[in-house]
C-alpha cells in the first residue's frame, strides 16, 4: 500500500512537515487523551483481555457456584464449536446478514440527499424518518410482530393489491423462507434513519459552490450524485459501512425479540449462540460463549480491514 | 372458613404478644437485639400481587421482630440476576424459582439443601409427598414448594363458538383432538392452542406422558420414539399442517397465545391453569361472564400433570436460618390458602385438600375454577424428570418437533434424531 | 461566453420548468412512501392503544382495527395505574443526561490530539480505540460489575454511566469533524498566542456543532433505549432502573393483552419522542449555523 493520501479529504496530520515530535505536543496530547484512555482501559480493555482469556478456559455454572475460577483448557472450546452444527449454522446466518450493508447504506445516503434540500416539509421528513431509531427494540418487536402476523397488516395489504391471495396468507416470522428477511427488514427500518443523519452531517461538509457549478454545467442529478456527492462523502460512507458491517455481524436483539432464532434456526445468529451459552441460566458456560465471541470478533476484524482496503482502492482508482 | 379465622385470631394474639415482648426487649438497653436483613426475590408477582406479598411480609416481620425483609420482584432477568448477585457477593436469601430452575441451580451447586434447615419430618408433614419430591435432587430437598398450577387444570370455553361448531365440551384428549377440525371449519376460530414448543422447555413431552407413554426406558435412556410416540406427533403434525393450529404456537408460549386469542373470540377453548380467567376478566369482561368452566380433558393415562413454584435458599446466603424461617412462613398452608383466595393457584400443602374454601359452589368462573382445582395439589407433578443438561436437550427436542411440524422431517425421523441426540449428550 | 450559454437556456425555460416540477413531485412521492414505511407501525399501535377492547374486537380486523370506532383512554389508565412511571422517567433522564455530557466531553478531548497533534504512539492508540468497535464485548459485563463494586458505584446511576462514556464511535466522529477544519485557522490562532484549550473550546468545538449535536443525539437514543447493561448494573436497586428496563416489566405483565401493550408502548415512547423532537430542532439549527 504505497498509495498517497486520498485527495479531497484533509490528510490526517498537518501537511506542514515539522520536527519529529515536540515534547509539548506529546504531553498535551496525552493529557487530552487521559480521561478516555483511563476509562477505556478500566472498562473495555481489561474486561476484553479477561474475556479472551476465558475463551481458552472451562468456566461454567458449577465451577462458578463453588467459587472456583476458570480452568485453562487450551483449544477445547474451539474444538467444541467446530463440531457444533448449531454454531456453524449461526455463524453462516450472521455472515449472510451482511447482505443488508450495501442496501442499507445506499438507501440511507439516497434518502439523505433527497431530504437535504431547501424545500417545504424537509425538516418534517427528516424528523419522521428518525423516529424508528428512537424506538426501543422491545417496542419495535411488539409492532412488527403484529405487522408480520398471519392476519397482520402486511398480508392484508398484499392481499388488497392481490399479490398474495387471501387463502395463502402466512406468518412472515413463522416461515423459514421469509423469517430471515423479515427480521432483516426490521434492522433496516431501525437503521436507515440513523445512517441518514450521519450522511446529512457529512453532506454539510460539501461546499455548495461545487453543487452549483455542476448544476450550471448541466449535470443530471444522478451524475452529480455519483461524481460529486459519493466521492466527497467517502469518509462518512466508510464510517457508516464499517458500523453497519459490524452491527450486521453482531445482530442479536432483533432476533431475540422477534423469532428467538427460529423457525428451524433460520434466524439463529452467532451472537444468539454467544448469548444463549452465556445466559442459559444455571448451566451457563462463559468459556464456550467467550470462545464463540472471539470467533465472531476475528471475522469482524477481517471484514473491517477489507472494508478499509476496498475504499482506499476505489478512491485511488478514481482520482 | 371459621377454622381459618380462628387460626388468624390466634396468630394475631401471638403477634401482639411477641410484639410486646420485643418492645420491652428494645426498651431494655442491655438486650439490644440486632436485626437481620433478609433479601427476598419473587418471580413475576409485582405489581399485581403487591398487597398480598406486603401483608404477608409485614405479618412475618411482626412475628419475627429481629428479621427485616427486603423484597424485590424479578421478571425476565431472574436467573441472570441470581447468578450476577452470587458473583457480586450480595446474593439474596430467599428466591422464588420453579421446579426446572431449582433442579439446574441445585445440580450446579448454587443452593443449600433445605432439609438441613427445616427438619425433614416437618417438610413431609406440611407438603404432599409429590410436591416435595419435585424439589428433591439427588436425595436432598432443595426448595419449599410454593404455589402450583396444573397443565391440564380446567377446561374453559366460549359457549357461543362451541354451539356454532355443534360440539360439546370434550371429555378427554382424543375427543378434543377430534373436534379441532370441526371447530375451525365451522367457526373460523381455532379450537384450542396446544403447547408445541416453548423457549425454555420441552412441553410436547407432556403429551407423551399424559397418554401414559414413557420418556425414558428402564436404564434411564431417552426412549420417546416408539410407534405410539410417533403416532401422537403425527396427529399434531397433520392438524398443524392443515392450518388447524395457529402458526404462532411455534414461536410463542401456548398459554400466552391462547389467552390473547381467546379474549378476541379467536379460539374456542383453553385447557390449563385457571390463571387465564383473571386475564380474560380484565381484557374482555363480557366474554368472561359467558365463559364456562369445567373439568379438563385428560390423556389416556387419565392423570393431571402440573408444576409449582418453590422457595430456595442460595448457598451464598449469609442468613440461612432466617431465610428458612421466611420461606417456611410463606409456603405454610395458611399463607398459601390466603394466596389462593386472591388468584386461583393451587396450594402445595397437604392440609389444603380439606380446606372448606375449596368446597364452595359458585357460578362465577374464577370461583368455580378455584373450587375445581384448588384441592388438587397432589397432582402437581411435571410427569417426567428433567435431564441434567436440560437446556441443550430441550432445544434439540424442540428443534426436531418444529422440523416435523414444518414438514422438514417425518415425525419418526424427528423423534429418532432427538432420541439419538439425547442419548449421546445426556448428563444424568 | 456567458451569452452563448444563456441564450439556449432562456428558450428552453418552460420545458425545463416542467421537468423540474415533475422531479419535485417525484421526490415528494418517494419521500411520502418512505414516510409510510417509517411511521406506519406507530400509527397502528396508536390506533390499537385507543381501541375499546371490552368490545371483544380483534386487532387483526382490517381495516376496522386501523380506525377504531369506539375510542377510549381506558388502556392508558390501566397501564398507568399499575406502574408508577414517573420515577422511571426521572431515572432515564438522569442516566441519559450524565452519559451525554460525559460522552461529548471525553470524545472531544480525546479526538483533538488524534486529529491535530503529532506525538509518539498516536497511530497505535487510534488503531486500538477503533479496534474496540469490533472486539467482543459480550462477556465484559462480568468484569465490569466487579470493578464497579470495588469502586462502590454498583447500583448507582454513575456506575451505569462510567463504563459507557469513552467509546470509539464518539472519538472517531469528533476526530473526523476536527480533521475537516482548515489547518490555517489553527495556525492563525496559535500565532495569536491562544492556548490549546482555548483553541479547542473557541474554534474546534464551535465549528463542530453539527457533529457534537449528532453525537449527542446518538448517545441520547442509545442510552435511553439500552436495557441490558442498566438492568444488570442496577439489579440490586430496582427503584433506580430507567424506563427501558421497566418496559420489560410491562411486557411480562401484559403479554396477553395487546391493547394494554400498545398503550404502554405509546406511553413509553412519548418522553423519548419529546426529547428527540426538542433536541432535533437544536441539531438542525446547529447544522444550519455550520453551513453559513
Amino acid at each position: 500500500m504505497a498509495r498517497s493520501q486520498p485527495p479531497g479529504t484533509q490528510p490526517p496530520t498537518a501537511s506542514a512537515p515539522r520536527s519529529r515530535y515536540s515534547l509539548r505536543d506529546t504531553l498535551l496530547s496525552y493529557a487530552f487523551l487521559a480521561p478516555a484512555l483511563i476509562l477505556l482501559t478500566l472498562f473495555t480493555f481489561y474486561p476484553l483481555a479477561y474475556g479472551s482469556y476465558l475463551g481458552f478456559t472451562e468456566y461454567g455454572g458449577a465451577r462458578f457456584a463453588q467459587g472456583l475460577g476458570p480452568r485453562w483448557t487450551g483449544l477445547e472450546n474451539f474444538r467444541t464449536l467446530a463440531a457444533d452444527p448449531l454454531f456453524l449454522t449461526a455463524l453462516g446466518n450472521s455472515v449472510k446478514y451482511l447482505v443488508i450493508v450495501p442496501v442499507l447504506q445506499l438507501a440511507s445516503l439516497s434518502v439523505a440527499v433527497l431530504v437535504n434540500k431547501n424545500l417545504p416539509g424537509m425538516a418534517f421528513f427528516r424528523a419522521a424518518y428518525y423516529i424508528p431509531v428512537v424506538t426501543s427494540i422491545s417496542l419495535a418487536a411488539v409492532m412488527w410482530d403484529w405487522v408480520y402476523n398471519k392476519e397482520g397488516t402486511l398480508n392484508w395489504a398484499l392481499g388488497v393489491v392481490r399479490i398474495i391471495p387471501e387463502g395463502s396468507f402466512f406468518g412472515w416470522l413463522n416461515n423459514e423462507q421469509t423469517a430471515f428477511w423479515a427480521v432483516m427488514l426490521v434492522t433496516f427500518w431501525r437503521g436507515f434513519g440513523y445512517y441518514m443523519v450521519l450522511y446529512l452531517a457529512g453532506l454539510q461538509g460539501i461546499p455548495a459552490e461545487l453543487e452549483e457549478a455542476a448544476v450550471l454545467d448541466g449535470a443530471s442529478s444522478w451524475k452529480r450524485f455519483w461524481s460529486i456527492t459519493v466521492p466527497l462523502m467517502k469518509p462518512t460512507i466508510l464510517l457508516c459501512s464499517l458500523l453497519s458491517t459490524i452491527a450486521a455481524l453482531r445482530v442479536l436483539e432483533e432476533v431475540l425479540v422477534l423469532t428467538n432464532g427460529g423457525p428451524l434456526n433460520s434466524t439463529y445468529t452467532a451472537l444468539m449462540y454467544v448469548y444463549s451459552k452465556a445466559f442459559q441460566g444455571f448451566n451457563f458456560d462463559y468459556g464456550l460463549a467467550s470462545a464463540a465471541g472471539l470467533v465472531v470478533a476475528v471475522v469482524a476484524l477481517l471484514l473491517s480491514v477489507a472494508n478499509f482496503r476496498l475504499f482506499r482502492e476505489s478512491d485511488g482508482g478514481e482520482s | 372458613m371459621t377454622q381459618f379465622h380462628k387460626k388468624q385470631f390466634h396468630k394475631k394474639a401471638l403477634l401482639a404478644l411477641t410484639l410486646g415482648l420485643s418492645l420491652t426487649a428494645v426498651s431494655a438497653p442491655a438486650a439490644a437485639q440486632a436485626t437481620t436483613e433478609v433479601t427476598f426475590w419473587t418471580w413475576y408477582l409485582s405489581p399485581k400481587f403487591d398487597p398480598y406479598i406486603k401483608q404477608t411480609i409485614a405479618a412475618f416481620e411482626k412475628a419475627n421482630p429481629t428479621i427485616k425483609v427486603k423484597w424485590f420482584d424479578k421478571q425476565d432477568s431472574m436467573v441472570q440476576d441470581f447468578i450476577a448477585s452470587v458473583n457480586l457477593g450480595n446474593a439474596p436469601d430467599v428466591v422464588n424459582l420453579n421446579i426446572d430452575e431449582t433442579g439446574k441451580a441445585a445440580q450446579n451447586g448454587f443452593l443449600r439443601n433445605v432439609d438441613a434447615l427445616t427438619p425433614l419430618a416437618t417438610l413431609k408433614s406440611t407438603f404432599y409427598p409429590q410436591t416435595l419430591a419435585n424439589f428433591t435432587v439427588g436425595g436432598k430437598v432443595y426448595g419449599y414448594p410454593w404455589y402450583g398450577s396444573l397443565n391440564e387444570g380446567v377446561l374453559l370455553y366460549n359457549p357461543d363458538l362451541m354451539k356454532k361448531a355443534g360440539v360439546s365440551a370434550p371429555k378427554n384428549m382424543t375427543e378434543l383432538l377430534n373436534m379441532v377440525k370441526t371447530v375451525k371449519d365451522k367457526t373460523g376460530a381455532y379450537a384450542w392452542v396446544p403447547a408445541l414448543k416453548d423457549p425454555g422447555g420441552a412441553s410436547f413431552l407432556g403429551y407423551f406422558s399424559s397418554d401414559g407413554l414413557p420418556i425414558y426406558d428402564a436404564k434411564g435412556n431417552a426412549a420417546f420414539n416408539s410407534a405410539a410416540h410417533v403416532a401422537i406427533l403425527q396427529k399434531y403434525v397433520d392438524l398443524f399442517r392443515g392450518g388447524y393450529f395457529p402458526e404462532d404456537a411455534l414461536r410463542k408460549e401456548a398459554f400466552q397465545l391462547a389467552t390473547e386469542l381467546y379474549a378476541q373470540n379467536r379460539v374456542a377453548m383453553i385447557v390449563g391453569g385457571p390463571q387465564a380467567l383473571n386475564r380474560i376478566k380484565d381484557t374482555n369482561p363480557g366474554l368472561y361472564a359467558k365463559t364456562v368452566v369445567t373439568t379438563a380433558p385428560l390423556g389416556k393415562a387419565n392423570t393431571q400433570t402440573g408444576t409449582s413454584m418453590g422457595m430456595v435458599i442460595p448457598q451464598a446466603s449469609k442468613h440461612p436460618a432466617e431465610a428458612a424461617k421466611l420461606a417456611a412462613y410463606f409456603t405454610s398452608n395458611a399463607n398459601q390458602i390466603a394466596f389462593a383466595k386472591i388468584v386461583p393457584i393451587i396450594p402445595t400443602t397437604a392440609a389444603a385438600q380439606n380446606d372448606p374454601f375449596f368446597k364452595g359452589a359458585s357460578s362465577d368462573p374464577i370461583a368455580k375454577a378455584t373450587a375445581l382445582v384448588g384441592a388438587s395439589g397432589r397432582f402437581i407433578n411435571p410427569g417426567f424428570k428433567a435431564p441434567g443438561n436440560s437446556d441443550d436437550l430441550y432445544k434439540n427436542f424442540s428443534d426436531n418437533i418444529e422440523a416435523a411440524l414444518l414438514g422438514k422431517k417425518t415425525p419418526k425421523a424427528a423423534l429418532d434424531d432427538s432420541v439419538k441426540f439425547w442419548n449421546a449428550n445426556m448428563k444424568k | 461566453m456567458s451569452l452563448v450559454i444563456r441564450a439556449p437556456a432562456r428558450t428552453a425555460a418552460p420545458r425545463r420548468r416542467n421537468v423540474k416540477l415533475g422531479r419535485v413531485i417525484l421526490r415528494y412521492v418517494f419521500l411520502i412512501a418512505v414516510l409510510i414505511f417509517a411511521v406506519f407501525p406507530f400509527l397502528w399501535t396508536l390506533a390499537i392503544a385507543l381501541t375499546d377492547k371490552t368490545a371483544g374486537g380483534s386487532i387483526y380486523n382490517f381495516p376496522a382495527s386501523l380506525f377504531p370506532r369506539a375510542v377510549t383512554l381506558h388502556n392508558f389508565a390501566d397501564v398507568y395505574r399499575t406502574f408508577s412511571l414517573g420515577k422511571y422517567i426521572w431515572n432515564s433522564v438522569s442516566i441519559t443526561g450524565m452519559t451525554i455530557i460525559g460522552t461529548l466531553l471525553i470524545s472531544a478531548l480525546a479526538a483533538y490530539p488524534l486529529a491535530r497533534f503529532r506525538f509518539p504512539g498516536k497511530g497505535i492508540i487510534f488503531a486500538v480505540i477503533i479496534a474496540t468497535l469490533v472486539l467482543p464485548g459480550e462477556t465484559t459485563f462480568i468484569v465490569n460489575t466487579l470493578t464497579l463494586k470495588n469502586m462502590g458505584l454498583l447500583g448507582t446511576h454513575l456506575g451505569v454511566v462510567l463504563p459507557t462514556v469513552a467509546a470509539a464511535f464518539g472519538i472517531f466522529l469528533m476526530r473526523q469533524a476536527f480533521l475537516s477544519i482548515p489547518q490555517a485557522l489553527l495556525e492563525a490562532s496559535r500565532l495569536d498566542g491562544a492556548g490549546e484549550l482555548t483553541i479547542l473550546t473557541r474554534i474546534m468545538l464551535p465549528l463542530s456543532v453539527p457533529s457534537l449535536a449528532a453525537l449527542g443525539i446518538f448517545t441520547l437514543v442509545g442510552t435511553w433505549n439500552a436495557y441490558f447493561w442498566p438492568m444488570l448494573a442496577l439489579s440490586g436497586a430496582p427503584d433506580a432502573v430507567p424506563l427501558s428496563v421497566a418496559v420489560l416489566k410491562l411486557k411480562g405483565q401484559f403479554n396477553y393483552d395487546p391493547f394494554n401493550i400498545a398503550a404502554g408502548s405509546i406511553i413509553m415512547m412519548i418522553p423519548v419522542l419529546l426529547v428527540f423532537l426538542a433536541a432535533q430542532r437544536l441539531f438542525m439549527r446547529g447544522m444550519e449555523g455550520a453551513v453559513k
